[in-house]
């Protein structure tokens, strides 16, 4: 089974009679650039909190590389090769931008490398180089949406998954991000983007997976996910096109 | 350069101290003894509450349990050979003793967080200095005797103050290069934030224990050198909320989870208790209490917060000048 990278097969998660995911399946593919979206409350941060351990499943089963990671806490998913950008930026707020990368590339995927290059490295995709001194508390939304992603790239993923790391950026800030991501993703680093700026999935994502209430409701190309009537109906709104002009 | 000169004072420093006692007689000589000792606790207990964030607020049960631990280990094996290093094996077996009760409670005790952790080792303190005091067999109510070493004419106050010295400076070492370590990086991100730091791969769980198991050794060694400075002790000479409250104030005070703030914080403590206020015993603590009040209000980082904070307004400052310039 070459080229998937993570697949997933009736995953569920339910809270005390809540359902939140139900019986989604997915497969990523190696090396790309996914994109996960869908209303607010659909569901997609809690697929990435099952994804990494933070919540064990319900039902269903992960794999990642081939091997069922279901049953591994949450820092044994890192060392494995899965790593997370929060959503909600989760700085160490006491220490420096580079110290808050160092720690990921102290920990993060056991194999031996030299720490001190992967976290100048990861400075310099997420375009920190400046800032790397700085305490992480007094950074601005964009530089914290980047420390979210050095860190989580020093930590040399495999698979990286990005939690909205567009929310809250203007248009500059924006482009910075995606090409920043491309940077990851040519690193060898498959990505799995959830994002709200269709114009950043669309032009970023590879393919892209629709939930909606917890159901997958449709798969694929960025242009037949924006054209099929149920992601309309249940996200867009209104045909893409329209909206546009 | 700057490592070199940061060498040469601490050895500046440790060279004072060996001299010291000759100079200022057994009362200061007894004020610093307290203050070695006050010092490594609170840097003992800052490798777990200032690095990793979890404020324990029972550590003196550490302390009381190093104490009979020692005694009663003399008691049942009888001295290991003689002279000052008569203390040694106990000494050591105290702080092992501990290092394992730590090592048994911390898998339940440490899945919890903030002031529930810090609550309930106020509990496991409590409740282990019942037992001590109440099971005929530790002797806790009537007290126990650990004879102080033959030191063959050297003052006891003297050998005590070279003990808690060596230890002061053995908990520095040691807190040093865990901070410089990976394991004091890791215990870092758990203080900073625990799920964010098990997402960047670190084993939180293991990295937690361990701080609580070292940090429990090294205050079960100082608990058993400090019975043997009373020679005789019960159960509320060694299990004392005092003890495990000053570790807390003084660490705050000079700068909590910085590696020097718990010794600044002690000797800035110890020379306003024991120095300017002992001509005024009855009011001391209603004094010293305000004086923790308004320090925690006007530096909530401590001095070394502080300091810090001080330093980077100047150097925005220059900075700031310095554009004003161009």
């Amino acid at each position: 089974m070459s080229g998937i990278i993570l697949s997933g097969r009736g995953v569920t998660k339910s809270f005390a009679g809540l359902t939140a995911i139900q019986n989604v399946d997915f497969e990523i593919p190696e090396n790309a650039i996914f994109g996960l979206i869908g209303p607010n409350g659909a569901g997609k941060s809690t697929l990435f909190n099952l994804i990494t351990g933070y919540y064990p499943l319900t039902a269903g089963e992960i794999r990642f590389k081939g091997e069922d990671i279901s049953g591994l806490p949450t820092y044994k998913r890192n060392q494995a090769g899965i790593a997370r950008a929060f959503q909600i930026s989760k700085p160490f707020p006491a220490l420096t931008v580079r110290e808050n990368v160092a720690i990921g590339a102290m920990f993060g995927r056991p194999e031996t490398h030299d720490a001190e290059a992967t976290v100048e490295d990861a400075l310099a995709i997420a375009g920190l180089g400046e800032l790397a001194d700085r305490t992480a508390e007094g950074l601005t939304m964009g530089a914290l949406r980047k420390l979210e992603v050095a860190r989580a790239f020093a930590t040399r993923p495999s698979l990286l998954l990005a939690d909205e790391p567009c929310a809250g950026l203007n248009p500059t800030e924006t482009a910075e991000m995606v090409n920043c991501l491309r940077k990851v993703r040519d690193r060898g680093t498959t990505v799995w983007l959830v994002e709200h700026d269709m114009k950043a999935v669309t032009s970023i994502c590879d393919r892209i997976l629709v939930i909606d209430a917890g159901n997958k409701i449709a798969e694929g190309t960025p242009q037949e996910v924006v054209s099929d009537p149920k992601v309309v109906a249940a996200y867009l709104g209104e045909p893409l096109e329209n909206t546009d002009n | 350069m700057k490592q070199g000169a940061a060498l040469a004072a601490a050895a500046a420093v440790v060279i004072a101290a060996l001299v010291l006692p000759m100079w200022i007689g057994p009362f200061y000589t007894r004020v610093l003894q307290l203050f070695f000792f006050s010092a490594a606790l609170a840097v003992a207990w800052n490798i777990l509450g200032g690095f990793s964030g979890y404020w324990s607020f029972g550590h003196t049960v550490f302390i009381g349990m190093g104490a009979f631990a020692a005694a009663h280990f003399v008691q049942q094996a009888g001295p290991f050979g003689s002279g000052p290093w008569a203390i040694l094996v106990p000494v050591l077996f105290a702080g092992v003793l501990c290092g394992v009760f730590a090592a048994i409670i911390a898998y339940p005790i440490l899945r919890l967080r903030g002031i529930y952790f810090a609550i309930a080792m106020l509990g496991v303190s409590q409740v282990v200095g019942e037992l001590v005091n109440n099971v005929s067999w530790f002797q806790g109510g009537v007290g126990v005797f650990l004879p102080p070493p033959a030191l063959d004419g050297m003052a006891p106050e003297d050998f005590f103050y070279y003990v808690f010295g060596g230890l002061l400076l053995l908990c520095v070492i040691i807190a040093m290069m865990v901070r410089k370590s990976r394991f004091g990086h890791a215990l870092l991100s758990i203080r900073e934030d625990e799920e964010t730091a098990m997402m960047l791969g670190v084993a939180t769980e293991r990295y937690k224990i361990a701080a609580f198991v070292l940090s429990a050794m090294l205050v079960g060694v100082l608990g058993a050198v400090y019975a043997y400075s009373v020679g005789y002790f019960t159960t509320y000479t060694v299990f004392r909320l005092d003890f495990s409250l000053n570790m807390i104030v003084f660490c705050l005070i000079g700068g909590i989870g910085t590696l020097f703030g718990p010794i600044i914080g002690t000797a800035i403590m110890l020379f306003i208790t024991q120095v300017l206020l002992s001509r005024f015993l009855d009011i001391h603590l209603l004094i010293t209490g305000a004086m923790v009040v308004v320090i925690i209000l006007l530096m909530p980082g401590g001095v070394i917060g502080a300091l810090r904070a001080w330093r980077q307004s100047r150097a925005t400052g220059k900075d700031r000048e310095a554009e004003a310039r161009t």
